[in-house]
């Protein structure tokens, strides 16, 4: 699946949210093969990483260090910051509830995501795997055609079904279920919505692939020696799926935790997640040492993260090995 | 342990009948090999039998019990893979334990049956490995320990020593055969490999085009083959062509394409003029020399000579086009390359086929 691994790439990088792509870019080079290695047919390989190498550095690497330098200043208000270099910012930004706070809705929502989303991926992903073939091919270009809609358009697509006058709750109040419309806009409900319309595609596809890694004779084995599917699920597919369904949570919670259009549009100003706090320090209050610490913990924090849950699942393996071993 | 039955199975998909009127009885203990091209219709019986595929038409027993439509989980049945389908995140104990562990046996019990079966594929000391640390051999036994775990009614086989090297696949032959000997279960393998299948097969089960072209032992099927395609398929074989002259008391003078004539019985069934085949084994075929005055000698130009250790194969080529494969003992000088040779044949040897294919001899 070629097309899913540049989408990864083109989403991490926009949300700004997973350092690993910047590592990834940058690794090759520093310790990558002695340069004098040429292949068979006497070309340089390396030499081609070398424009990659420079647009990252100037467009992102740069920048962002320029961000993390301007974290560690002070700011005396309409976009000036002080000369020395202190670690105000992050203490202001620790010890302050509403940032705190800011911070687990962030996580909190994310997390919301990335369980919805394997729960209603997983099962898709896997349909259309088994399913296979011409059919499947179109399903999932349709799918991934829907990631080129613009996020703005999707968005305020949804207005429609989910709006006070919304589909929806034309249908309760129709139902008189209720005497007032739920609002369902303009809350973290509405950001859960807007973050699982944009990362279910990508997560959907990366399952596809997971998917198709596990032999259908696998299950039909289990079959035969009794298992019946809920068994088979549980016993065969899962424990199969299980490193696929991680790397696919993990890219759908960087993607939820770097987004702002979402929480913009569909959370109305009134859900307060990082990326709207660092969008509101740095372009309407002009504190851009804020804006920048924000965004420096922002991107430490989700990193911290990937490398605990992959270093808790892979720790967890080790030790079934070794009490199996042992 | 229990027989298989197929009465009247087809496999309709769209408008080709993969699998056709198949009628098959393995009885008890007995190990059949269903032989065939690829797209014969013999892994899709195979699956008919596990369950994976209903049938369009017909019914299948296992001991005597319908179980046409049962689930493949109820079917008590063991299967091994082409691919082994071993549970990759599972050691070997934990693979053979699964089919038990299905069926709530209790641990102490699960705990001696595999053990049990790690002794009988001999891999005592590897329970606890995992299963993607093994070689293509060792997974090839524990696919089958874990098959025979369940002490299933019957074992099913799909091409399951494909994976392996020349050797490795002789050496598992046996010990598949011997073990199958030993637990006497009813076994239905199938493989494209028509040595494979003359090697480990009580009875073979010959089929093309979805259809079963012949069920019979291997000796059977290689002496009295019923038609053409069985008679190609199962050992080396030449064909020839040729045409009916006369006939009389069920004897037939027959004018093949290069030139030979031959009195052969045919029965009563055919008629002068009609096309037929006549095949002959290569070991029925003898070089004669560069020249001799037997009338009936075939000459043709040596093209090449294959040395095989015990034997050598020659290819002789027909003034009529035809090439024709004949099998000599090694020791003799081979003629030269290019140079004219007699080639003589036992008649009585030969098998004649009628215009569609079907036998005309032992009728």
């Amino acid at each position: 699946m070629p097309s899913c691994s540049t989408h990864v790439g083109k989403h991490s990088m926009a949300s700004n949210a997973n350092p690993a792509c910047c590592y990834r870019l940058t690794a090759p080079a520093a310790g990558g093969p002695p340069r004098s290695r040429r292949g068979r047919t006497g070309i340089r390989w390396e030499w081609f990483l070398w424009p990659s190498l420079l647009v990252s550095l100037v467009l992102l690497v740069v920048p962002q260090a320029n961000f993390v330098w301007l974290s560690f200043h002070g700011d005396l208000g309409l976009g000036q910051v002080s000369a020395g270099l202190t670690a105000e910012n992050y203490a202001r930004i620790l010890t302050d509830p509403f940032y705190l706070s800011a911070f687990w809705l962030t996580v909190y929502l994310s997390a919301m995501t990335v369980g919805f989303g394997l729960m209603v991926g997983f099962p898709a992903a896997y349909a259309l795997a088994r399913i296979g073939g011409w059919t499947a091919s179109l399903l999932l270009s349709l799918i991934l055609t829907t990631s080129l809609i613009t996020v703005v358009v999707k968005l305020m697509g949804l207005n429609i079904i989910l709006g006070s006058a919304g589909l929806i709750n034309r249908a309760i109040l129709a139902l008189a279920l209720t005497s007032s419309p739920i609002p369902m806009l303009n809350n973290e409900f509405g950001v859960f919505i807007g973050l699982v319309q944009y990362t279910l595609p990508m997560m959907i596809v990366l399952l596809f692939g997971v998917v198709q890694t596990i032999p259908v004779s696998l299950e039909e084995a289990a079959a035969i020696l009794g298992a019946t599917r809920a068994a088979t699920y549980w016993q065969v597919i899962l424990p199969n799926a299980k490193a696929g369904l991680l790397a696919s949570g993990l890219i759908a919670f960087n993607m939820s935790m770097g987004a702002f259009t979402s929480a913009v549009l569909l959370g109305g100003g009134r859900v307060r997640t990082v990326p709207v706090l660092i969008q509101q320090a740095i372009i309407q209050d002009t504190d851009y040492g804020k804006g920048a610490a924000l965004s420096t913990m922002l991107v430490g924090f989700v990193f911290l993260i990937n490398v605990a849950v992959v270093a808790v699942s892979v720790e967890s393996s080790r030790k079934r090995r070794w009490q199996r071993a042992g | 342990m229990a027989s298989v039955s197929l009465h009247n199975i087809s496999k309709v998909y769209g408008n080709t009948r993969i699998v056709d009127d198949a009628n098959l009885t393995v009885n008890e203990g007995e190990l059949v090999v269903l032989l065939g091209p690829s797209g014969c219709g013999k892994t899709t019986t195979l699956r008919m039998v596990a369950g994976f595929v209903q049938p369009s038409d017909g019914s299948i027993l296992i001991g005597g019990e319908d179980v046409t439509y049962m689930a493949p989980r109820l079917r008590n049945i063991g299967m091994v893979f082409q691919d082994y389908a071993l549970f990759p995140h599972m050691t070997v104990a934990e693979n053979i334990a699964f089919g038990l562990r299905q069926r709530r046996v209790g641990r102490a019990a699960i705990a001696a049956r595999v053990a049990e079966l790690l002794d009988l594929i001999q891999m005592s000391a590897r329970g606890d490995s995992l299963v993607t640390a093994l070689s293509g051999g060792q997974q090839q036994r524990v696919a089958l320990a874990r098959a025979l775990a369940v002490s299933p009614r019957v074992l099913l086989m799909d091409e399951p020593f494909g994976a392996l090297d020349v050797r490795l696949r002789e050496a598992m032959q046996l010990e598949l055969t011997q073990i199958q000997r030993r637990l006497g279960i009813t076994t239905v393998l199938v493989t494209h490999d028509q040595q494979e299948a003359m090697i480990l097969a009580d009875r073979i089960v010959v089929m093309a085009n979805g259809r079963i072209q012949q069920t019979g032992t291997p000796d059977e099927l290689y002496h009295n083959p019923r038609n053409r395609f069985v008679a190609e398929f199962v050992g080396r074989n030449n064909v020839l062509s040729g045409r009916v002259e006369e006939t009389r008391n069920g004897e037939s003078l027959i004018t093949l394409r290069c030139g030979m004539r031959m009195l052969v019985p045919t029965g009563q069934r055919i008629q002068p003029g009609e096309t037929v085949a006549v095949t002959i084994r290569p070991q029925h075929l003898m070089i004669a020399g560069t020249r001799t005055a037997d009338a009936d000698a075939l000459t043709g130009r040596m093209e090449e000579h294959r040395f095989l250790g015990n034997v050598v194969h020659y290819l002789v080529r027909l003034p009529s086009d035809d090439v024709l494969l004949v099998e000599g003992a090694a020791g003799m000088a081979p003629p030269e390359l290019g140079t004219d040779v007699s080639l003589t044949w036992r008649k009585d040897r030969a098998l004649v086929f009628d215009a569609r294919g079907q036998a005309l001899h032992g009728e």
